[in-house]
């Protein structure tokens, strides 16, 4: 059985049925209904995917799609897209990530009457975006928009590149505008435009969550996309020739919605505000402009979206980068014990990396390595090997009681960044680890015997309290 | 750091902001997320374009 959302979903209504909320109630997706209950989910502390039956269209109507959101929410969820034991959602999950990077597999073509996508197609003055359910997330935000991959196949080479970009609702039902920050998008867009060509785009409207944790593996430029997809995927992706370019360009067969066209070279229209990963709004400002030349969909599609700058954003961003960062940093220095890109830091500009310290200055080594593997970074912490990188907690608590501030932490001015935030072009390195070229107490420890003898689950066992009779 | 600028929307007053090298003096119109209304820069009542300290 090929590997799609559908299929993703009902192994999570078998195996963790918490996971998954079906709303069934109309809710209006372009007039923050959905955004809202997620965020009152959040406030909650409750991080399920929801799925929402009966959502309107950007013009009122009942669409013809269902739209599901928050699948990324969890890191025990992104486990479970890469056939992972939930147990395994901390580091262990960045560092198969780091694995799969490495074992693209081929992708398979197949024939459009054999593909679930192309089974209804709307092309011509019927490929209008307006009849999708386009989630407005954030109040500020210029419009609702689509929030998924966008595909780019290299004008030179024939490979495929694929990340997350934002496609803008327009009054224009054919016409949206495209954010793109992908530098490697970027590269290829710049190609077609040099040559006054119009660029073919493919965006993939939902799929198995793994085809999208796959598309933002930290591959070099030329890397097909398609191919390296495969490889978090566990079996090839099945591709199908497009509605609108056939053989030349494809598409993903077994995505529930795909929105084909064209960037129009040197066209730039305003796009944003929107409330972007790092919980600021993006700056209203000039992006290219598509227009669309078909929408395919398989039957009973479901329409899949981001809550952006909230959890499921976070992580698709975080774990891809702490498996390569630890294999970086093991390679280089050894006895890394963990990285972690906490949602204090949205994923992207914080880092606490545990280490074994060999010895002093060592840790300031391991953060300047860290710093330079991606430009999103603002903090880099190290901390011991006691202390683990997912408890902030601890990670908190070693910089304030082992941090000397004259020389522990580490500014490094007008470096390459990528976010706007108060902190601009600097950067942070805090050596968070217990000093030991010179006398510094120790640590308040229990004997690790006493540990391992006074188990909670055998002396807590039965923790119910009946009856009360101590007040006197 | 990015510089930004902020206006505000002649039609319904809605307040936001805009990326200052790519529009602060261009020769297009902004659109207010609040009400869709198109309007140059200088029609906005305010205009905060204070630079970072």
């Amino acid at each position: 059985m090929n590997k799609d959302l559908g299929q993703f979903l009902d192994r999570l209504a078998q195996q963790r049925p918490d996971d998954l909320h079906v709303v069934e109630r109309e809710v209006r997706p372009a007039d923050f209904d959905v955004t809202a209950l997620l965020e009152n989910l959040d406030r909650a502390n409750m991080y399920p995917t929801v799925l929402f039956e009966r959502p309107h269209d950007v013009c009122g109507d009942a669409s013809r799609f269902r739209l599901v959101s928050n699948v990324f929410a969890t890191r025990e969820r992104c486990a479970l897209a890469l056939d992972l034991p939930v147990e395994d959602a901390g580091l262990p999950l960045g560092l198969e990530f780091a694995r799969r990077e490495t074992r693209s597999m081929p992708a398979l073509v197949i024939p459009r009457a054999e593909a679930p996508v192309a089974a209804n197609a709307a092309t011509g003055a019927s490929a209008s975006l307006h009849r999708l359910p386009m989630v407005r997330h954030h109040e500020m935000d210029l419009g609702p928009v689509l929030t998924m991959a966008l595909v780019l196949k290299d004008p030179d080479d024939g490979f495929y590149d694929v990340s997350f970009i934002k496609l803008f609702h327009n009054k224009e039902p054919r016409r949206t505008v495209i954010t793109i920050h992908s530098p490697h998008l970027l590269r290829i867009l710049e190609k077609y435009e040099h040559r006054g060509q119009r660029a073919p785009f493919v965006y993939v409207l939902g799929h198995h969550p793994a085809f999208y944790l796959g598309s933002l593996a930290m591959t070099p430029f030329g890397t097909n996309d398609y191919d390296a997809v495969g490889g978090f995927l566990g079996e090839p992706l099945r591709l199908t020739p497009s509605e609108t370019w056939g053989d030349d360009i494809l598409v993903p067969a077994d995505a529930e919605i795909v929105v084909e066209g064209e960037i129009i070279p040197g066209e730039r229209a305003i796009a944003d505000p929107f409330g972007e990963v790092t919980g600021h709004y993006q700056a209203q400002c000039l992006r290219p402009v598509g227009e669309v030349t078909a929408i395919t969909h398989r039957d009973d599609a479901i329409m899949q979206d981001i809550f952006p700058g909230h959890r499921g954003h976070w992580n698709l961003g975080g774990i891809p980068k702490e498996g390569s960062i630890f294999n970086a940093v093991e390679r280089k220095f050894g006895g890394v014990r963990g990285v972690h890109m906490p949602y204090s830091g949205c994923s992207r500009f914080a880092c606490y990396v545990s280490i074994e310290k060999r010895e002093e200055g060592r840790a300031k080594m391991v953060g300047m390595e860290v710093l330079t593997h991606t430009k999103f970074l603002s903090v880099v912490v190290i901390v011991d090997e006691e202390i683990d990188p997912y408890n902030e907690s601890d990670v908190i608590w070693a910089v304030l009681t082992q941090t000397d501030l004259e020389r522990d932490v580490t500014v490094v001015k007008n470096a390459e960044s990528f976010f706007f935030t108060a902190m601009g072009r600097s950067k942070l390195i805090i050596d968070a680890t217990r000093p030991t070229d010179y006398a510094f107490p120790a640590t308040n420890r229990i004997p690790a015997a006493a540990l391992e003898r006074m188990r909670v689950d055998e002396w807590l066992a039965d923790r119910s309290v009946q009856g009360g009779g101590w007040s006197r | 750091m990015e510089r930004v600028f902020w206006v505000a929307c002649p039609q319904c007053t809605g307040r936001f902001f805009a990326d200052y090298e790519e529009l602060r003096f261009a020769d297009v119109d902004l659109i207010c997320p609040f009400c869709e209304a198109s309007f140059p820069v200088e029609e906005s009542p305010e205009i905060d374009d204070r630079p970072a300290h």
